[in-house]
């Protein structure tokens, strides 16, 4: 590939930013974490009122002449084009990443579909009116029709028994399986910032697209985010996924900083509290010389001693 | 079924032992069963061979329409249904047998996140294959699925499924893919299949779990069974340590077996036209 072609402008066509994120849309966030992750520079052009809500498929990488659509694709056009997150991957580590996000397309998607376009109240109070404010006059009322009935029809033709089953039939076992996804997710996850090392590779970018609306968006009535609010570590990997890489100050890594500022504030009041006892001992061996310093006269003094009386 | 009559079932389940004269039903074997369907049944056998529990092979035409959940292969046990290797796995726990408690929590999600690889990359694209292609669906699906029945519940039939199943493709979006790509997908699953195995004789350690009766139901069933082009067993054909995966597998569970349930000369490869 040569220089031009890396510098060529891509312009990626998704739905817009709100609930602070970069883009409302799970397939959206996906390619913008990992072009991110891979250091390719792309131009958003999100389709907001303009009549491309009803026509384009969203997202749409544009690069020169052509034109990529679907998550999957565009990941792999990137890497062609040589921006790859996942350089540094073991071969075990690819594989891995397939499985997951296999499991997460199969478990997680049609409950997310579930809660955001199905479930009524979510549907009327939330998803409705922000599809609907954001698209043009008169596809406001097409829009947000179309993408409910299709996540209908997706969950019950992928996860129902049998063609007359409705959808509160479905409802129980997709749920369940959501949260159990989530659980694994978590375990995976562990303590770590990102699911493979230190650096994030095109697993972190899907969960982090799956996940994000779900951990951003006021939804009212969610059992499935309830049960997100447990795990904190995946809401910790969002959040650090978005004040990393799409908070407006750019600058040194953060993750090393946050650390090391850490560190150096428990080991400041570690010396804190040392020379804060070392000052009673010497105060108690001033005042009462015939005793021995073994006693503690504590005081109120200007380090955080929660559980000091007064003198 | 909802989650308290789950529940309900399994302590059922798990009050009575597993009786002698279980049954697995599953379409005909020679006229109509095709190969996604195969591959579940021969992934659930592989099971329950690998927990030793005894099973009986049953083959009707309308398994189908038998099951509880419109798939096969379906179990019956003492006095209750269950279909599909997810349930049955679950019913077996149970019971009290089980393959996967040697695993730790990050194991286990990693073998969830393979056996959803393989149900999402290939049962779908052994679905496509067998239905969205025309050529397939015109000279072996719609004739075998519809084998058992006379004029012209045949037809009716064998359109009413194949309309199904691109229905489905059409919600999932492999509607748009073409034959190249869907194959292209089934080789970059295989080659994860083949990465996560290396040279471990099972994929997690020395015992085997669902996952390896999973893959060896859909691999096996691809390596042995004839389609109109063999480009697809040549894809995994081009992974060896599968290929003695395979091998390993029919050799320690289903050797014993006569021309009744599986055993199927692995070379020869006897196809299912």
């Amino acid at each position: 590939m040569t220089a031009t072609n890396m510098a060529a402008s891509m312009e990626l066509r998704c739905w817009g930013a709100d609930w602070g994120l970069p883009s409302v849309h799970t397939e959206s966030l996906i390619v913008l974490a990992y072009a991110k992750f891979s250091g390719a520079d792309l131009t958003v052009a999100p389709i907001d009122w303009t009549w491309r809500t009803l026509t384009a498929t969203v997202p749409e990488l544009i690069c020169q002449e052509s034109r990529v659509t679907e998550p999957a694709q565009i990941l792999n056009f990137l890497r062609k084009l040589r921006f790859n997150a996942d350089y540094e991957l073991s071969a075990r580590q690819g594989a891995d990443t397939m499985a997951y996000i296999a499991l997460l397309e199969e478990k997680l998607r049609p409950a997310l579909l579930h809660t955001f376009w199905v479930d009524t109240e979510n549907y009327a109070s939330l998803t409705r009116p922000w599809f609907a404010s954001r698209s043009p006059f008169p596809l406001n009322f097409l829009v947000p029709c179309r993408h409910a009935n299709t996540a209908l029809s997706r969950i019950l033709l992928t996860k129902s028994e049998s063609p007359l089953h409705t959808i509160t039939d479905v409802e129980g076992k997709i749920y369940s399986e959501a949260k159990e996804c989530l659980n694994l997710l978590s375990h995976r996850l562990g303590a770590a910032y990102y699911f493979f090392g230190n650096t994030p590779c095109s697993l972190d970018a899907f969960v982090f697209g799956f996940i994000a609306p779900l951990h951003k968006a006021s939804l009212p009535s969610s059992p499935l985010q309830n049960h997100l609010r447990q795990l904190e570590n995946l809401q910790r990997f969002c959040d650090h996924i978005l004040s990393a890489h799409f908070s407006s100050h750019p600058g040194s890594p953060q993750p090393v900083q946050e650390m090391v500022d850490a560190n150096l504030q428990k080991l400041t009041q570690l010396v804190n509290k040392e020379s804060n006892l070392i000052e009673k001992m010497d105060d108690n061996l001033r005042s009462s010389p015939q005793h021995k310093p073994l006693r503690s006269d504590p005081r109120p003094n200007s380090s955080d001693h929660r559980n000091s009386t007064p003198a | 079924m909802s989650l308290a009559a789950e529940a309900f079932v399994s302590q059922i389940a798990a009050a009575e032992p597993w009786p002698e004269n279980a049954t697995l039903y599953q379409p005909l074997r020679e006229d109509q069963i095709l190969l996604s369907d195969c591959a579940s049944s021969l992934a659930v056998q592989a099971y329950l061979r690998m927990c030793n529990l005894p099973v009986q092979v049953s083959c009707r035409p309308n398994a189908e329409y038998m099951s509880p959940s419109g798939k096969v292969p379906f179990v019956h046990v003492g006095n209750q249904v269950v279909s599909e290797l997810g349930p049955i796995v679950q019913f077996t726990k149970a019971k009290g047998h089980s393959l996967s408690d040697g695993l730790d929590d990050v194991q286990r999600a990693e073998m969830k996140a393979y056996m959803e690889l393989v149900n999402n990359m290939l049962l779908t694209a052994e679905l496509y294959i067998q239905w969205c292609d025309d050529n397939t669906a015109a000279e072996i699906s719609r004739p075998r699925y519809s084998s058992p029945y006379s004029w012209p519940l045949n037809h009716i039939l064998a359109y009413q499924k194949q309309w199904e199943v691109r229905r489905k493709m059409t919600a999932i979006g492999w509607a748009g893919k073409n034959l190249e790509q869907v194959y292209e997908d089934v080789s970059q699953c295989c080659q994860a299949l083949s990465q996560r195995l290396g040279t471990q004789p099972y994929f997690f350690n020395k015992q085997p779990t669902e996952l390896d009766a999973l893959v060896f139901g859909h691999l096996f069933t691809i390596l042995t069974t004839r389609l109109t082009s063999d480009e697809l067993s040549e894809k995994v054909k081009s992974y060896s340590n599968l290929l003695a995966f395979c091998r390993r597998i029919e050799q320690s569970y289903f050797e014993d077996s006569q021309a009744g349930s599986t055993s199927r000369g692995f070379s020869k490869g006897p196809s299912l036209i």
